[in-house]
């Protein structure tokens, strides 16, 4: 394929000198000016594309080798394989100064799609677009040379108004609606006629045009469209399934009634649409204007087509385009009822006898959800319920289908298409959130994006804490999922319920094992439950860890991390002190119960550490609130191994904000209690001589440690003896030979100029209370804001003036 | 509307040593979107540098979801050229780039897996994306032929007619087509291809 042998081949392209190029261009121009260019001729051609495509910085090319193109390009005596070529070249430099090429005069349809296309390349600096617009127009407004029809210049004028819808003036769209409307409406029935093949012997049968057929088979007895069937089709035909192509866009930009806004004093829907009704029979209707009669012929036409894309096609590739005329047939259908209300009382019975076939049907999963963006657009005008439709879609289809692809993706897309629907906390939608992280927890790598901007609109106080919950265990989602798909394909014989005596030996026997049901259906919920937790999720989650490994999972457990963030984002902006601190607690709780995957365990610890950190700040009163909860998991060694970071900032968290300062409710008894648990940990961890138990811990874990009841005893005086003899004793720690085995030489030092930076302080015990008990105004100076950061900086500062420079008088 | 085909080459994947980097191979765009810098090179500038931003989160995508199928990076060839080649398992997707990353406004972007080569469409977010996987899985094992991909050599790179052909049957200005089996016979026939499926 794209083997090392083209690598070096395009190399060579791109190295190509510009004399060499030149020469080259000379050559090819003495080819093309020849009497037939041919094979020699296409072939230069061809190297010359590649050396242009090749780089990002322009080919010079010489000007009047430019101006050849584009003479070759529209000369009539050029074989089409040169001319495609030319065209090639030019889109390939555009924009290109030197052009001279204009569509103004060309009359012959292949040539000025060719042209069109370069010039619509050039980037409509100078009205290329609008130029190639009138032209293509005014052709088909004209009548056409022979043998030749409209087909290649519909995609023209299709990417004309894409790209500038202004180019046509109304009269132009008029006319075209006109001419989309009788191609949608009136092309042949008959299949197209087979050349007869000729040949000598061959008598000429006039063979009678047998009708168009349905993809089923069957006579079609209405008007053709793009489900219809034949051997061999018909100009006209092929412009219907053109026109068709084009006719979202078309309704789009020129459908609409400006200034023309439904009558608000009309009873909705079906007043009007009754008459409407009566009126517009096919006949009547071609006395509408243009605009109204494009859209009476479309509607008609999507009616049809959803009435066919249900057959059985013989053909099961024609499946899929039957499924994505359906699409298009219903997002047509909600355009028209946006720009003319009258119609949506014909299209809603329509779409919910639709909905009715196709919903139980999982290859029709994807038309679900224009058909319920119908309903949410005009169920109200129309007076209808839709809720079944919406509560179908939000809880069976992700639970069935999460592992398509395709459908995930579009899912998602809807949702935020809608997300104001997720804002009202009664409805479904809201309520339905386990069952969309399954789409992510499956698909990580395309949704990740999308749920970053889904996520804040399924937050709120009331889901906060079951979503977090979530977050922490998507890989086990993922893992779930995977389990469950696997136990659904497993044969009928295998499916009975386990013996609940005998532990299941892998998880797939644990997914109809009586003790473990329970989780999975809990982790496979398709409704928000918060009360509904069941026992513990513990062992499951254990068990599941046979899969960590597994590729899904891991692309989940990426993903984790950047919703952790964005999730306490989106909860400081909105969440009062008492979600903060359930939030504190389960942080701390959950810490423990993570699924095991080492990577996905640390980032995760990383994130939850700095968000603490955050909360703490937003909230500094949690401290005493929760103190029961931070004595508790500060107070456990095992903490400082197997959480380093949460462990770490819990116990800065304490020193910053265990204060009067921050809340009144701050005894000194409290302030003591806290200090001879940390005092108790940190005594632990640097023994002397360590036991073979005693964990050797991060130095940050022992820094920290001594700053916080440095902190605390500057708060409550009594505690100054205490720390002060302990820190004297880290310089004995550091140096014992048991220690200096396990740590390295420069996280010694810094542990021992911290502890004596620290005992420095606090020999000035009024200046101590300063540096870490600043009144609240002072505390928003930039230099205490950084509260990780300024602490060392106010430590230096006091030895500075403790232990002065000789010469230095301290202030 | 489709802003741009791409067909390109996924390269090696990320980490290993000496991978040969992501190129696009083939790309047609339909069109400047507004909002770019218009006039001169740097025009062209940025739409190669738009589509190279696609290709290689093609590339990316594409990678990771090869290794969530479980399945190795560069898929065995068929061993005669002859061979009707399958592509119906071949894995594909669909993902959005942002506004302004690259192109002015937000894309979606619909790829599919060609054996070791990969094709995608830039679309418009409220295109018909069914549609566009349906065009993707037409065009991909015709342009294996036509271009003769299963051959060794730079043919890919040395026949943009033979790839604008294809295109101007397929998606003729960027313009998807609803064609029913009969009418991509139709269009077969007309191209003188023996398209498997």
């Amino acid at each position: 394929m794209f083997s090392a042998a083209a690598e070096s081949f395009l190399r060579q392209a791109r190295e190509i000198h510009e004399e060499e190029l030149r020469r080259f261009a000379g050559r090819v121009s003495a080819l093309l000016q020849g009497p037939e260019p041919g094979a020699e001729a296409a072939e230069g051609l061809r190297r010359l594309h590649l050396t242009v495509a090749a780089t990002k910085y322009p080919r010079r090319l010489d000007g009047r080798f430019v101006e050849l193109l584009q003479t070759v390009l529209c000369s009539p005596k050029s074989p089409e394989q040169v001319q495609v070529l030319c065209a090639a070249i030019l889109r390939e430099m555009s924009p290109c100064n030197d052009l001279i090429l204009r569509c103004d005069e060309i009359q012959d349809t292949k040539l000025l799609s060719l042209v069109s296309s370069v010039l619509l390349a050039q980037g409509n600096k100078k009205g290329e677009v609008a130029a190639v617009g009138q032209r293509v127009v005014k052709v088909l407004e004209g009548r056409l040379p022979e043998g030749q029809s409209a087909l290649l210049l519909l995609p023209v004028l299709a990417n004309v108004i894409n790209l500038s819808p202004e180019s046509l003036t109304e009269e132009q769209t008029d006319a075209v609606s006109r001419k989309l409307a009788d191609w949608l409406r009136y092309a042949s029935t008959q299949q197209g006629i087979v050349q007869p093949s000729g040949g000598f012997f061959s008598s000429p049968r006039t063979k009678q045009p047998a009708p168009v057929t349905e993809v089923d088979g069957a006579i079609a007895t209405d008007f053709f469209t793009v489900l219809s069937v034949g051997q061999h089709y018909t100009q006209d035909q092929w412009l219907n399934v053109q026109a068709f192509s084009m006719l979202r866009n078309w309704l789009l930009f020129y459908g609409g009634q400006e200034g023309k806004a439904p009558n608000p004093d009309d009873k909705p829907g079906m007043d009007r649409s009754v008459t409407s009704m009566v009126s517009t029979t096919s006949t009547s209707s071609r006395l509408l204007p243009p605009k109204e009669h494009l859209r009476e012929k479309a509607f008609e036409y999507c009616q049809r087509l959803i009435e066919q894309s249900t057959r059985r096609p013989l053909k099961k590739d024609d499946g899929d385009l039957q499924r994505a005329c359906l699409i298009e047939a219903v997002t047509i259908m909600d355009i028209i009822c946006k720009q003319d209300s009258s119609y949506v009382y014909r299209a809603v019975s329509f779409l919910k006898i639709l909905h009715g076939r196709i919903c139980g049907d999982a290859t029709y999963a994807r038309a679900l959800l224009p058909i319920a963006q119908f309903f949410l657009n005009h169920s109200k005008l129309a007076a209808v319920d839709s809720d079944a439709i919406y509560k179908h879609l939000f809880t069976d289809i992700p639970a069935q289908l999460f592992h398509n692809p395709s459908l995930a993706f579009e899912f998602v897309q809807f949702c935020k298409d809608n997300s104001q629907l997720f804002t009202d906390t009664s409805s479904i939608f809201r309520h339905s959130f386990p069952n969309l992280f399954k789409f992510l927890a499956w698909n990580s790598p395309p949704l990740i994006s999308e749920f970053v901007d889904l996520l804040p609109f399924l937050l709120d106080a009331g889901t906060a804490i079951e979503i977090f919950h979530l977050l922490l265990d998507l890989p086990c989602l993922t893992a779930a999922l995977d389990i469950q798909l696997r136990a659904a394909a497993l044969p009928t014989s295998e499916k009975a319920t386990s013996d609940p005596a005998v532990k299941p030996a892998t998880c797939l026997e644990a997914f109809r094992h009586p003790l473990y049901k329970s989780t999975f259906q809990h982790f496979l919920r398709t409704k928000s439950a918060p009360e509904d937790t069941p026992e513990s999720l513990i062992p499951l989650r254990q068990l599941l860890g046979s899969l960590a490994g597994n590729p899904r999972v891991v692309q989940c457990a990426e993903t984790v991390p950047v919703l952790l963030e964005l999730f306490f984002r989106v909860m400081a902006e909105s969440a009062d002190g008492s979600l903060i601190n359930q939030l504190v607690v389960l942080l701390l709780q959950r810490s423990d119960q993570l699924y095991e995957i080492p990577t996905f365990k640390d980032d995760v610890y990383r994130v939850l550490s700095s968000q603490l950190a955050m909360l703490c700040k937003l909230h500094p009163a949690l401290v005493v609130e929760l103190s029961t909860e931070i004595l508790e998991f500060s107070g456990a060694v095992s903490n400082i191994q197997s959480k380093e970071p949460i462990f770490t900032h819990v116990v800065w968290a304490v020193g910053e904000y265990l204060s009067v300062s921050y809340d009144k409710r701050c005894t000194v008894e409290q302030i003591t209690r806290f200090f001879e648990t940390l005092e108790a940990v940190l005594f632990e961890i640097t023994q002397l001589r360590p036991l073979a138990s005693t964990p050797s811990c991060a130095p940050r874990a022992i820094s920290v440690l001594m700053a916080t009841l440095t902190k605390l005893a500057a708060r409550s005086q009594d505690l100054i003896p205490r720390v002060s003899m302990f820190l004297s004793k880290m310089r004995t720690f550091v140096q014992s030979p048991a220690v200096t085995s396990v740590y390295c030489e420069e996280d010694l030092e810094e542990i021992l100029i911290r502890a004596t930076e620290l005992m420095n302080l606090l020999k000035m015990p009024s200046v101590a209370q300063f540096v870490f008990n600043p009144p609240m105004d002072v505390a928003s100076t930039r230099l205490q804001r950084e509260v990780n950061d300024s602490l060392p900086l106010a430590l230096r500062m006091v030895t500075h003036l403790l232990e002065p420079a000789p010469g230095c008088t301290p202030v | 509307m489709v802003w741009a085909f791409v067909l390109l080459s996924p390269g090696g994947q990320a980490g290993q040593a000496g991978q040969a980097p992501c190129r696009v191979l083939y790309a047609r765009a339909f069109g400047t979107s507004p909002g770019t810098p218009l006039g001169g090179p740097r025009q062209r500038l940025r739409r190669k540098e738009q589509l190279l931003v696609v290709a290689r989160q093609v590339a990316s995508q594409c990678q990771l979801l090869q290794s969530s199928l479980g399945r190795l990076s560069s898929p065995q060839l068929p061993q005669l050229p002859d061979e009707p080649v399958s592509l119906q398992d071949a894995p594909g997707g669909l993902f959005q780039m942002p506004p302004g990353d690259p192109f002015p406004d937000r894309v979606t972007v619909v790829w599919l897996s060609v054996l070791a080569l990969a094709c995608a469409l830039v679309c418009d977010p409220q295109e018909n994306l069914s549609l566009a996987e349906i065009t993707l899985r037409r065009l991909a094992p015709r342009l294996l032929i036509s271009l003769r991909l299963l051959s060794p050599g730079a043919g890919v790179l040395l026949r943009p007619d033979a790839a604008d052909a294809l295109l101007d049957r397929l998606l003729p200005h960027g313009q998807m087509l609803f064609l029913n089996e009969r009418f991509l016979q139709a269009v077969d026939r007309e191209l003188g291809i023996k398209a498997s499926r």
